[in-house]
Parts: structure tokens; C-alpha cells; sequence
């Protein structure tokens, strides 16, 4: 489905149209579950978590007005923002089994920087000119959406070290968008 | 829990917190202020939306997953639980007092997008008169109202997106066409939508690109029929 199709859908579900939901649903559940799953990384919690975003997606479409995301990127970020707010809410994990086992996200092959076009291939340059565990860092919070009391403990550094790191990887990647 | 950013001005420490909110590195409590600030302070926002567009890209990394078939019916309860299980028998409003449809016109505006692809959503086919399509708003404010311009009904219909007025205060709606002195349109509601109703020497200005304008007045309009207070609004009309 097109991006402008997507598009009038929300405008359409921001009228209560509730065909058009139903249409959004079936166009872009699968996505947003995609990325609830990843976050939460549990089936039950994330379909919960699911049925909370297309309420909000109901219920604030009109928001989609005054931002400047594409239509499944502002979707996509509904999905995402609440999916981190519930893991936030959860209690704090002990050093899991998942942090053992995971290893930093693989950086997406040459493939899947051509395929998501141009915009997607510059953010992955700028990325390639972190350093590879500060990229790694970045690409893991935004996934994942790790805290930083996480990702020092994975990455075996103390909590201040990983907010500097974070921080000064994310004003070099807008400088480096921005060129 | 600034560290680099208290050393910069204010906005570059806001700007590293709505990159950190939309890393999702923050914790508990500091989402919740960065949500609180994203709903009451429009510039914050602004930053917020900046960088998702700038990471967005990242999230082509997230594969699709089927959620059970359980989910969609269990969304449809909470949101149309007292309503009839079927789409198309869901009542509709009249279009004009439905804010959603506002919303929706002012969405495809501020978005950027052609209204075109819009309208015949919004819109029966069957009407094929001049309509023209105004967002209002300026750069000082964060007052906002959406003309529509019916030629068919001879009226603009105007929506109150945002933005308060201060206490014994009016809007008052302008007309101005070029160089001429401002033709009031009278005083319109905040936080509703109404309709003025334009003479025919009106109609011609309007679809010959006059300009709307909401200035803040006196209670009950301008008294010297000028505007005396600032204007806080402004938006051309454009063919939809």
C-alpha cells in the first residue's frame, strides 16, 4: 500500500470512519505488532500493548496533522513510544537471560540500505561513522528501547559513561544528517 | 541529568532530551515529564517530531509479525462497545459539526499534502462547486482556524483549532484583498465551528485570492469597524 493511501486512511479514521480503521488495521497491524513483539518481547504483552496503540491511533489521528513523519513512520512511532513506556513500567529486570544471550543488533546488510531508498541509506552512513559499539548502542536503544541503565550494564560501563557515549553519538548523527 | 547540555543554551539541552526520549534510553519518570512536555509545549514537540523523522529510518529493521485474530475484535470493544458491530451502520454526523473533519482538512493542509487526495474522501461527488481552503495561523500565535469557503452556500465555514483568547477579548474574521482597507467578517466562536455567511461582492474577492485574517478585538468586535488589535491569524485561501 501506498504511503498517500496509508495517509488517507488517518485522515479518514480521524473523521471516525470506522471502515477506513478497520482497512489501517489490516494494512499496518502487522508492522506495528512487528515492533511491539521486538520491544516487549513477549506475545501476550505485546498484543495488549497493540490494542492500546490502535486505540490511541483512533483516538488521536488528528494528531497526525502537525507532524512531519511519513503516515507509517508516525504509526510506527505510536507502536514504539508505548511500547517503551511499558517496558518502563515493568518491573526493573535482574540481569536477564536476554542480555546474556543478545548480542548487539547486526548492522543491516548493504541490501536493506538500498532497498529502504535513500533517506534510510544516510542514516546508516552516519551510523557507520560511530564507533562500532556506539552505533551498536544506538541501533539497540532504538530497537529495543533499552534503557540506559541497560545498556551500561551491557556494555560494562558505569551509567554516566553510557548517557556521555549516547549523547554525544546522537548530536554527531544529526550533524552528519544535517550535512 | 544534564550533563554536556546544561553548558549550551536551553533549547540544545531539550533538544538532547527529545533525541534521548525518541532513543527511548530514558527512564520511567523521565518519560513521563517528556510525554507531559510533548502534550502542553508545542516546541518541544516540534523537537520530538524532529527526531523521529531523523531515526525513523531505523525502524525498517523491525520485522512484521502477525498478532492473533483476537486482537482487533478486542480493540473494537473497547472503542465501540455500545455502538453496532457493523462499519457501515455506523452513524455519521454532519459532516460540518464533525471536528474530526476539520481536523482532517487541516491535516491534509498543514501536512503539505495535495487536498486533492483528500476531498473526494471528504466530500459527496456530487458537489462540484468553487471551494476554496484556508489554514490560518502566524508565526507569533498559537491561534489556528481552518477557513472553508462554500461557494454553493455562500458562507465560509470556519473551525477553532487552537489557541485561547485572552479574557474579554473577541476574534473578529477579515476579509482583505490587496491594498484595501480590511472588510470585518464579524466576530467568531472559540472552540467551535460556525458558519458567516459572505455577500456576493465578498464572494467574487474571495475567489480571487483575498486573504483571511483573525485580529484580537474588543468583547462584541472592533468598534472603529478596522482592526485594532493584533493579528494573530493568517491564512490565504486555496483551491481545493
Amino acid at each position: 500500500m501506498e504511503p498517500k493511501d496509508i495517509t488517507k486512511l488517518i485522515l479518514r479514521t480521524s473523521m471516525k470512519d470506522r471502515a477506513a480503521f478497520d482497512l489501517l488495521y489490516r494494512q499496518t497491524s502487522a508492522k506495528l505488532f512487528g515492533v511491539c513483539l521486538r520491544v516487549l518481547n513477549d506475545r501476550g504483552e505485546a498484543e495488549d500493548a497493540l490494542q492500546d496503540v490502535y486505540v490511541k491511533i483512533w483516538t488521536k489521528a488528528d494528531r497526525f496533522a502537525v507532524s512531519d513523519l511519513s503516515p507509517i513512520s508516525w504509526l510506527v512511532a505510536i507502536a514504539r513510544n508505548h511500547s517503551i513506556d511499558r517496558i518502563r513500567a515493568r518491573r526493573q529486570p535482574a540481569a536477564d537471560i536476554e542480555t546474556v544471550l543478545d548480542v548487539a543488533d547486526p548492522t543491516p546488510g548493504p541490501e536493506a540500505a538500498a532497498v529502504s531508498g535513500d533517506e534510510a541509506g544516510q542514516i546508516h552512513r552516519c551510523l557507520e561513522e560511530l564507533e562500532d559499539d556506539r552505533a551498536g548502542a544506538v541501533r539497540g536503544a532504538y530497537l529495543k528501547g533499552e534503557s540506559y541503565a541497560e545498556l551500561a550494564e551491557r556494555y560494562d560501563v558505569p551509567l554516566n559513561t553510557m548517557r556521555t557515549w549516547l549523547r554525544r553519538s546522537l548530536m554527531k548523527l544529526r550533524e552528519c544528517l544535517e550535512r | 541529568m544534564t550533563l554536556t547540555g546544561e553548558h549550551g543554551p536551553e533549547r540544545e539541552s531539550d533538544d538532547l532530551i527529545a533525541a534521548e526520549y525518541v532513543l527511548g534510553v530514558l527512564s520511567a519518570a523521565e518519560r513521563q515529564e517528556a510525554t507531559h512536555r510533548i502534550d502542553t509545549d508545542p516546541a518541544f514537540a516540534r523537537l520530538v517530531d524532529e527526531w523521529e523523522v531523523r531515526l525513523s529510518p531505523l525502524a525498517d529493521a523491525y520485522p512484521a509479525a502477525e498478532p492473533s485474530q483476537s486482537v482487533k475484535p478486542a480493540i473494537d470493544r473497547r472503542l465501540f462497545a455500545s455502538a453496532s458491530p457493523s462499519p457501515a451502520a455506523a452513524p455519521r454526523a454532519g459532516i460540518w459539526t464533525s471536528l474530526g473533519f476539520w481536523r482532517g482538512l487541516a491535516a491534509a493542509a498543514v501536512a503539505g499534502l495535495a487536498i486533492t487526495i483528500a476531498l473526494p474522501y471528504l466530500q459527496p461527488p456530487a458537489q462540484q462547486q468553487t471551494r476554496l481552503v484556508a489554514s490560518l495561523a502566524a508565526d507569533s500565535s498559537n491561534v489556528k482556524y481552518l477557513a472553508v469557503y462554500d461557494a454553493a452556500h455562500h458562507n465560509v465555514g470556519l473551525s477553532h483549532l487552537s489557541g485561547e483568547r485572552d479574557q474579554g477579548k473577541d476574534f473578529e474574521l477579515w476579509l482583505i484583498e490587496g491594498d484595501k482597507p480590511p472588510v470585518s467578517l464579524g466576530v467568531i466562536p472559540v472552540g467551535a465551528a460556525t458558519t458567516v455567511p459572505v455577500t456576493p461582492t465578498l464572494q467574487q474577492q474571495l475567489e480571487q485570492g483575498a486573504v483571511l485574517a483573525v485580529s484580537v478585538e474588543p468583547p462584541g468586535g472592533s468598534p472603529t469597524g478596522q482592526p485594532t488589535g493584533p493579528v494573530v491569524a493568517t491564512g490565504d485561501l486555496k483551491n481545493i
